[in-house]
């Protein structure tokens, strides 16, 4: 499939990695699916591409390399949503935010992670109610 | 919006299986339960609105940030 991305340019991706979030993400219910791209000499942040929409990208990370504590809880209806067996076959990505001209301007949201079964390529974003973990919580470098 | 008057101990029916009821009223805080089958996901909307406005202030990004991005500690 070739996705076109007003960030990333034209995007040429093998079918079958494109990921299905059924519900959207949170105040984005129409986008259901996505590519997440890879950036070259980073291991820490990826891209999250809209395939049918050019213009919606979303920066994530995966959060442990900045928050090694951090301890989601997949509930059982979004593991049978995602038809996740094993633990291992989900990848955790939290969506960054980018506030210029405040003092912590990076910030990742642990409050509402994505959740990716690799195996099904199904995802949702979670809500973690009453977790205490935040929405903005500061990326702060080495 | 549909508004409807419900007593302590009276319930809404939202669809088929969605059963919302007024526990107790005290002042100005409403205690509520929901009975739901777990395929729907209930949410108090203040944390949904929060995860809905990060996304969106998110979305909006523009520019190069890649390059100018925290590093993790090793």
């Amino acid at each position: 499939v070739l996705v076109r991305s007003e960030r990333l340019g034209d995007l040429a991706v093998d079918d079958d990695k494109v990921l299905t979030f059924p519900e959207g993400l949170v105040g984005f219910p129409g986008d259901t699916r996505f590519v997440m791209i890879e950036i070259a000499d980073d291991d820490a942040y990826r891209w999250l591409q809209s395939v049918d929409d050019p213009t919606l990208s979303f920066l994530t990370v995966i959060p442990w390399h900045f928050f090694p504590d951090y301890e989601p809880e997949i509930d059982a209806l979004t593991q049978q949503e995602l038809g996740l067996k094993v633990v291992t076959d989900a990848i955790v990505l939290c969506i960054v935010t980018i506030r210029e001209g405040t003092p912590v301007p990076v910030t990742a949201n642990l409050l509402g992670p994505l959740v990716v079964n690799t195996v099904s390529r199904v995802g949702r974003q979670i809500v973690l109610a009453d977790s205490g973990y935040p929405a903005r919580a500061g990326l702060v470098g080495a | 919006m549909l508004v409807l008057s419900r007593r302590a101990n009276q319930s809404i029916v939202i669809g088929n299986d969605v059963v919302v009821t007024v526990l107790e009223v005290r002042g100005d805080h409403v205690r509520l339960g929901i009975q739901a089958p777990r395929t729907v996901s209930v949410h108090r909307e203040e944390v949904y609105a929060e995860i809905q406005r990060e996304n969106r202030t998110a979305a909006a990004v523009t520019g190069d940030v890649v390059g100018s991005l925290p590093r993790p500690p090793r």
